[in-house]
């Protein structure tokens, strides 16, 4: 079996992207996972390229490589978490297991895996369903036979980063999810810098008076819940103030 | 004028002339060999002009400073590199005890290699680049923020406190600069039209009806924001301040020695001179000039370049480091975005082929009209930025001086009545 | 295309680990106790002060990579997908300005 030279650099591509994930599920290093996940990044990358995407190569390197790495490392080490004991996760193959159904589930129905399904073969549930028909169940075919319509002006040359370019903020095309992507990221900024931010020594304070005042009111709630309601006090009877001032009157 | 003109296209046509010859029996061969030797020659020229750069610098920084400068080394010190060469290959090479073998021995190595790597999309001459990617521009600054990672290894695998302390500071340093960088290419790009570094040279030149005009004339903003953040980005004097001697000892190379501090030195001057590369291409028109040869034209104008780092270097005190964060979270990056936006408005008003405006209307001006209202634009934003921020400063300073006097009035009347 | 790059960062490795072992000296002093004082564990009191500008980064180099391919297209953008540019710009902006006012960028 001949190899072209796309071939043996994506399986070397391949090899190094698995190889570095699963070091980065098993290790307890925490450091070291972070830096293989940094390799499988570069390994991803290297896909692009061998799919005549540069583009996305070098986003892929600027983005994950430059900024999430970092910030992946930089929570790791705000957590503290290559000093502490790192425990075995108990529930890995099981989980694992799980993770493996449900790719195989996503690689039927979006991928290029294909089968078929005949109920009627089925041992038990076929006797219920005697006349049900095979079918083929995934390698569906995306429609990649049509040219999308771009409506570029004919002013820049059409490689496909202009036509990327111009399909985030064409009105026709994808500019809904453009701005929304860029709400989306506001939001979680504002959120995290919100979380975050230093507090000065008096809103410290005043958090945790805050927290105190809250307990105390729950506490106070739950104890009224549990004590029965005060019995209200007995109702006079009519005439019974008035006698008694009366009668203190008259003494 | 052709055989100099030409010189390299001659030296590179007739090389791969010979290797295709040889290995005629594979054109893939031939190719991988030809791209093998393309590379070493940029290694080599890399390497080569680290030397004289390091000589250079400590020459003019000495002048500036009233000194000599290096002068034992061979006559006037030009054997300097050389000899700091030959230290740092026989210095012995310590090891701290603890730290992690693999991230400590792999981070320099990292790092020189990825600042090398930008080399490969520079366009020394018209038709001499080492690979011509559509991308260009886009590919020398990730390859920038990729080599980030790389510092934190080196903090990290000298389990060293203090290292680990400096690499941090020093990627907060770096990755903040990159956003100004990032933010003021752009306006370049809208205007050439593509990312390729070739193609943003050939907008600068007279070559297929354009004018030819530099853009650091039409985006003089752009211009000075990305030399500041370059030189930011390669955390060199005024913003070394994480490497300096006095501060945190080095920062996060402060448990190398020999040749993997070589490394990390070299990468530091590589990544200065690839600045600078990039600079002259980006805005003054890289290898576009009347009567000298391309290739020599670049290197005048990257020299150039770089002698204004030199002489920053030697002129300006070091910035803190709250200081330096503030100039560009709080001064670059907004400046940056509101000049994008005016850019933008202005190049979709202004144009300058009738095709475009046929297309997507506006007016039609001379392209020396259009670089002449993108000036004006330009600097009375910097100028305007420039101004807002010194009222700002001016009034807190003030607000300061106020605080401290009053202050300075209590304890003068207290120590009057006591 | 990128295999120039490969190629390159091939020779780097190769020449700079054919450079290094030339230093077998001074066996002596392999254990050598070198940097400054280590006292206690190699940790330092992260601040979040680093994570905080991190997390701006990543929010401005998103912002960053989706502009470039706009830019390539700039000359060819009609005036309602300008529009549309601004408003992306705008809208980070006004993140920016949060992160300002709620003091994330201070402090180094």
């Amino acid at each position: 079996m001949a190899l072209t030279l796309q071939q043996v650099i994506f399986l070397a591509l391949a090899v190094v992207v698995i190889g570095a994930a699963l070091f980065v599920v098993t290790t307890r290093n925490l450091f070291r996972a972070a830096l293989m996940l940094v390799l499988s990044f570069f390994a991803v990358a290297g896909f692009y390229v061998l799919l005549d995407a540069g583009l996305f190569a070098v986003a892929q390197i600027l983005i994950y490589i430059g900024a999430i790495s970092i910030l992946i490392i930089f929570s790791v080490m705000l957590t503290r978490g290559m000093q502490a004991m790192i425990p075995r996760n108990s529930q890995a193959f099981w989980s694992a297991v799980v993770v493996a159904i449900i790719f195989a589930m996503l690689l039927l129905l979006l991928g290029p895996l294909r089968t078929t399904v005949n109920v009627a073969a089925w041992p038990i549930i076929g006797s219920i369903f005697p006349n049900a028909t095979p079918r083929e169940l995934g390698a569906v075919p995306w429609a990649y036979a049509v040219e999308p319509a771009t409506g570029l002006p004919a002013v820049v040359p059409e490689t496909y980063i202009a036509t990327f370019g111009f399909s985030l903020v064409d009105i026709n095309q994808y500019v809904l999810p453009f701005l929304l992507v860029a709400l989306l990221v506001d939001i979680a900024l504002s959120g995290a810098v919100h979380i975050a931010r230093q507090r000065r020594p008096i809103e410290v304070i005043q958090e945790r008076q805050d927290i105190a005042a809250e307990d105390a009111a729950e506490a106070e709630a739950i104890r009224n819940a549990q004590q029965p309601a005060p019995v209200p006090a007995p109702a006079l009877p009519e005439g019974a103030v008035a006698a008694a001032t009366s009668a203190a009157n008259e003494h | 004028m052709n055989p100099i003109n030409d010189l390299l296209n001659i030296i590179g046509g007739f090389i791969a002339g010979i290797i295709n010859s040889i290995f005629s029996f594979s054109p893939f061969l031939a190719d991988a060999i030809t791209m093998g030797l393309a590379a070493i020659i940029l290694c080599t020229f890399a390497a080569l002009s680290f030397m004289g750069l390091t000589y250079a610098e400590r020459k003019v920084v000495a002048r500036i400073q009233d000194r000599v400068g290096p002068n034992q080394a061979g006559p006037l010190g030009l054997l300097q590199p050389i000899a700091d060469g030959i230290k740092m290959f026989t210095k012995e090479d310590t090891t701290p005890a603890a730290a992690d073998r693999w991230v400590y021995n792999l981070a320099p190595l990292v790092i020189a290699v990825f600042a090398l790597t930008t080399y490969a999309v520079l366009p020394f001459a018209p038709g001499v680049v080492g690979t011509n990617l559509n991308i260009g521009v886009f590919y020398v600054l990730a390859i920038g923020s990729g080599s980030i990672v790389a510092i934190i290894m080196a903090g990290w695998g000298s389990n060293n406190k203090y290292a680990l302390l400096g690499a941090f500071r020093t990627v907060a340093q770096l990755v903040g600069y990159e956003v100004p960088m990032l933010l003021n290419v752009l306006p370049v790009v809208m205007l050439a039209g593509s990312m390729g570094l070739i193609d943003i040279i050939d907008h600068q030149t007279l070559a297929n009806g354009n004018a030819g005009i530099p853009f650091l004339l039409f985006f003089p903003l752009s211009a000075v924001v990305f030399l500041i953040s370059g030189i930011a980005e390669t955390a060199r004097s005024p913003f070394d301040l994480l490497e300096a001697e006095s501060e945190i000892v080095a920062g996060f190379h402060v448990e190398y020695s020999g040749m993997k501090f070589a490394l990390f030195f070299l990468g530091e001057y590589v990544n200065a001179l690839a600045v600078a590369f990039v600079f002259s291409t980006l805005f003054l028109g890289g290898f576009a000039g009347p009567i000298l040869p391309p290739y020599i034209w670049l290197l005048l104008k990257a020299g150039a370049v770089f002698t204004i780092f030199m002489w920053l270097r030697g002129t300006l005190p070091r910035v803190r480091i709250d200081q330096m964060h503030n100039l560009n979270w709080k001064f670059f990056v907004p400046l940056s975005i509101v000049h994008l936006i005016l850019v933008i408005i202005l190049l979709k008003v202004f144009v300058t082929s009738p095709a475009q405006q046929a297309a997507t209307g506006g007016i039609l001006v001379d392209a020396w009209v259009q670089a002449a209202i993108m000036f004006v634009a330009s600097a009375l934003t910097l100028i305007a930025g420039l101004g807002l921020a010194a009222r700002r400063a001016r009034i807190s300073r003030l607000a300061e001086e106020d605080v401290l006097a009053r202050r300075r009035a209590e304890n003068m009347a207290t120590a009057g009545a006591a | 295309m990128i295999v120039t790059a490969a190629l390159l960062m091939g020779v780097t490795l190769i020449a700079a680990s054919l450079l290094r072992p030339k230093k077998p000296s001074k066996a002596k002093l392999e254990t050598y106790e070198c940097g400054m004082e280590t006292v206690g564990d190699t940790w330092v009191q992260f601040r979040v002060q680093y994570y905080v500008l991190a997390l701006v980064f990543v929010v401005f180099d998103i912002e960053a990579v989706l502009l470039f391919p706009i830019a390539v297209a700039f000359n060819a953008l009609p005036w309602l997908a300008v529009i549309n540019l601004i408003l992306f710009i705008l809208i980070l902006l006004i993140a920016l300005l949060y992160a300002w006012r709620k003091g994330a960028l201070d402090w180094e």
